[in-house]
């Protein structure tokens, strides 16, 4: 849940030393000596993690699933997850990518990222594993052998899968929902 | 362009054309692809082809009469039902007229709603009110069809008083999720168990009220169904002079990037998970969870209706029986839903080729021959008035370059498709959202631009406060053109406007006019496009001109402002009328001059400011005087009576009677019927006026 406030830390921990502090290192003492900025992201906005380009890149790897993207079999522990997360993290961070590839990277860190937010958290994994299961990725990938028919018959599977989880998640109105409505139902269901 | 394929659902398509799917998974890749035509095969009405003249056969549909009737049909029997059903609507408006397009896109709509649905006691509500010609053949309306949009037979529109079937009347767009709201909370409230179902269309989508419904469903969580009849048609009448007009508005691209991503929905039921855990107690905690949870994961996935609050399903085929009712099935017996959105893609004028190809996509038809699609146009040595406003307006706006149109998603209806082709860059739809259209022109100009807000007379009710407050209280210099002033025709009260003297007349800083003909309307627009300090408006009727010569390169000249003018200099009764009602006074004139009498006519022109002299003179040398206007009580007549009698010009001998639309609602019908069922008819002038003559006798002549 923490996706947009995780990064901005993440980048500050793992900014190396070298990038930030190798003037200020070197003219020694406490006095802030203005040092030459470098302007991360080249002066643009970051890519937004929220932004739909980024993130529907990342939801629709042409190379795979976000096992793929980390390298890990399916069945990895979460250790492994984020073992293989920092590798990969460290190697396409911006800071340390070469410059002419800085934008490429950051894409692929950004897709990592997003790979490992899920993957990290078992409750999102195991949504995440059902939904590589029915097959829907291979839908909303960029793989499609035929589009005009995967349009139309993409739509059926689609609300298939809505109406599936409409009925799923309205077992019964919890404890939790007091809406207008939700207290309504009780009440006439409980009177009845 | 790819080359078109050829895919076949089931042995009843063929070939036919779909414009571009709605929906484009594409866009889940991030790549842009180019949009390939999706060619489906659809259903026609024969295998041939043909399109029948004489009435066609129907053996199914002769079958059912109420929707009970087709509880135990087949899927394929009911199939068979929509292509019957579609062909019975394509022969009957070819014989009245009426909204043609918008009934063929959802045939199978209708037939799955009432298949899988109980009306009466299941509220369906049809927010376009023409498209329920369909809707109106299966509940025990058939026969009475042929008599669509007349006088005394069936309204174009769902009316509550014609059908317990009909379960809200709309004529304006964008009411009915806020109708089905109220029925599902009273349903809630009184522990009923029928279902509530809505159908509105894109178009719709673009009027605020509909959003304000959407976020109350959401809030409320009422179970109630809302059906998104998405075709892509967001203007009227669908196409300007020179084609299809491209969806107008954000809204419309934000409705084709429709997508559901299923990770990022799964998400945000975990996170509701983890915000239930906190506490039931703690419902505001938990609700500001959600909250976040929700912002934090929208942006990409969620979709502008899950964030209000409901339950998205969709994109769906709109012209699969099948699927839609397998959904509505499913959604009808899922018990605690709260407010669930379906997103059907249908096309305009879908299953009758002519309808298809138009630009139009026959949204408003005269009569036709169903063979050929030909519409049968009467001629008429004049144009309508809409069109010489049209003319008027282009001609001011050559002269002056300030001059800009707005109207709200009616480019036909109110000419200014003219205007758009002449003047592209200064004619502004805003879609179905006079409210915004209203400020919009206040703003405009606030930068010293001089706005003409083309808005009909009814459809501009909604966008009162906006006149009231953001127009008229600032004395901004807002033109309104109120087309469809006074009574309508066959599209009955919703669409009638009465009102529009009344509650423009009341405001302290507008000038009130109208035109008695076409000349004066191009004078009228000349006047408004001068008149720079303070805001001010004209209406004119439905219909066209009487033939007077028009001013040279359609430029009229302005008028003094609040000065009439008389017609014809008579003696002992005056007849002072506004607008329209000034061509009804002459001919009253001409029936009174029969029987001896000759009558002084004058037009008014301006209910505010009043012309005081002529009003006074005409109180000085006559003993009645009676106003005549097309509009209800508070107009013209009200306005004359308050300067009299502040004048003492009522403490003489004068009589004065006013002649307004009677209060009650006028029916659909012929223009001359309703005219008489209000009793402005010439007639009826006349045998007023002998009547408060004391000649009783030649009232009665006159009558009968």
């Amino acid at each position: 849940m923490n996706a947009a406030i995780a990064a901005p830390i993440f980048l500050q921990s793992l900014s190396s030393p070298t990038a930030s502090s190798g003037p200020a290192a070197s003219a020694g003492g406490g006095s802030s000596i203005p040092r030459r900025v470098t302007l991360l992201w080249g002066g643009r906005a970051p890519p937004s993690l929220r932004s739909p380009s980024t993130r529907t890149r990342a939801a629709a790897r042409s190379d795979g699933t976000f096992y793929d993207l980390l390298g890990v079999p399916a069945s990895g522990s979460s250790g492994d997850i984020k073992k293989a997360y920092k590798e990969l993290a460290l190697k396409y961070h911006p800071d340390v990518s070469p410059p002419d590839l800085a934008a490429e990277y950051t894409q692929r860190f950004i897709e990592v990222h997003e790979a490992y937010e899920t993957l990290s958290d078992p409750d999102r994994r195991a949504l995440y594993d059902d939904h590589l299961r029915s097959g829907l990725h291979v839908l909303l990938s960029g793989q499609r052998l035929d589009e005009e028919v995967d349009d139309l018959s993409g739509w059926r599977s689609q609300w298939h899968d809505q109406l599936a989880k409409l009925k799923q998640r309205s077992k019964n109105d919890s404890e939790g929902n007091l809406s207008w409505g939700a207290r309504m139902r009780k009440r006439w269901a409980e009177s009845s | 362009m790819a080359a078109p394929r050829l895919i076949c659902f089931s042995s009843h398509f063929k070939a036919s054309s779909l414009t571009q799917p709605l929906f484009d998974l594409r866009l889940q890749t991030g790549v842009f692809k180019p949009r390939r035509r999706l060619y489906v095969c659809a259903s026609l009405l024969s295998d041939s082809g043909e399109y029948y003249s004489q009435r066609p056969p129907t053996p199914l549909l002769d079958t059912v009469n109420y929707p009970i009737h087709m509880k135990n049909l087949s899927a394929k029997e009911l199939k068979q039902l929509a292509d019957e059903l579609r062909s019975d609507v394509i022969f009957h408006v070819s014989r009245t007229g009426g909204h043609l397009g918008s009934s063929l896109g959802v045939v199978e709509l209708t037939v799955a709603l009432h298949f899988v649905f109980n009306a009466p006691q299941d509220k369906i509500l049809w927010d376009v009110g023409h498209q329920s010609y369909p809707h109106k053949i299966l509940t025990g309306r058939r026969d009475k069809m042929p008599t669509l949009r007349q006088t005394n037979g069936l309204s174009g529109f769902t009316k509550r008083s014609e059908s317990d079937y009909d379960s809200f009347g709309t004529g304006h767009s964008s009411t009915t999720i806020s109708a089905a709201l109220g029925m599902a909370v009273g349903r809630d409230l009184k522990g009923k168990k029928n279902h509530v179902v809505a159908v509105i269309g894109d178009g719709a989508m673009t009027a605020g009220q509909a959003y304000e419904a959407l976020n109350n469903a959401g809030y409320l969580d009422s179970n109630m169904i809302v059906i998104l009849n998405d075709n892509k048609q967001v203007s009227l009448p669908t196409a300007s002079l020179d084609g299809p007009i491209p969806p107008v508005g954000a809204l419309s691209s934000a409705l084709s990037r429709l997508q559901s991503s299923r990770p990022l929905r799964e998400l945000r039921e975990v996170a509701k998970g983890v915000s239930k855990q906190i506490g039931g107690s703690m419902h505001e905690l938990a609700a500001k969870v959600d909250e976040y949870a929700r912002g934090m994961i929208s942006g990409s996935g969620s979709t502008l209706f899950e964030e209000l609050g409901l339950y998205y399903i969709g994109p769906v085929d709109g012209h699969n029986v099948d699927d839609l009712v397998t959904i509505l099935e499913e959604v009808k017996e899922t018990k605690t839903t709260g407010p669930v959105l379906i997103h059907v893609v249908t096309e305009k004028g879908r299953g009758y080729p002519y309808a298809e190809r138009a630009a139009d996509k026959y949204h408003g038809v005269g009569k036709f021959d169903p063979a050929t699609g030909q519409q049968f146009k009467s001629s008429s040595q004049t144009q309508s008035f809409t069109n010489y406003f049209a003319d008027a307006l282009i001609a001011e706006a050559e002269a002056d370059r300030n001059i800009v149109a707005i109207h709200a998603a009616m480019g036909g209806g109110t000419g200014l498709n003219y205007f758009l082709r002449r003047f592209p860059t200064r004619c502004f739809d805003v879609g179905i959202a006079e409210q915004h259209a209203v400020t919009f022109a206040a703003g405009l100009a606030c930068e010293g631009l001089k706005p003409f807000c083309a808005i009909y007379s009814s459809f501009l009710q909604r966008a009162y406060d906006q006149v009231v407050h953001d127009v008229d209280l600032q004395k901004l210099p807002v033109r309104f053109a109120m087309d469809r002033a006074g009574l309508v025709g066959a599209d009955g009260p919703t669409h009638c406007g009465a009102f529009d003297v009344t509650y423009m007349a009341c405001l302290p800083n507008m000038i009130v006019m109208a035109p008695s003909d076409e000349a004066e309307l191009f004078h009228m627009v000349a006047t408004a496009a001068a008149i720079d300090d303070r805001p001010s408006c004209l209406r004119y009727p439905r219909g066209n001109g009487i033939g007077v010569p028009l001013p040279a390169g359609n430029k009229g000249v302005p008028l003094e402002i609040g000065k009439g003018r008389i017609m014809i200099e008579g003696e002992r009764v005056a007849l002072l009328g506004y607008g329209a009602a000034v061509q009804s006074c002459l001919a009253a004139a001409s029936i009174i001059e029969q029987h001896g009498l000759r009558v002084t006519v004058a037009d008014a022109r301006f209910c505010k400011p009043l012309d005081h002299a002529l009003i006074q003179n005409l109180a000085k040398h006559h003993e009645v005087l009676i106003t005549v206007e097309e509009g209800s009580i508070g107009g013209f007549g009200s306005h004359v009576a308050q300067f009299m009698a502040l004048n003492g010009l009522l403490d003489s001998t004068i009589k004065w009677r006013p002649l307004v639309l009677p209060d009650r609602y006028i029916d659909h019908g012929a223009p001359m019927d309703q005219l008489a069922e209000a009793g402005l008819t010439p007639s009826h002038i006349a045998a007023t006026v002998f009547n408060i003559l004391g000649q009783t006798r030649e009232a009665l002549e006159i009558m009968s």
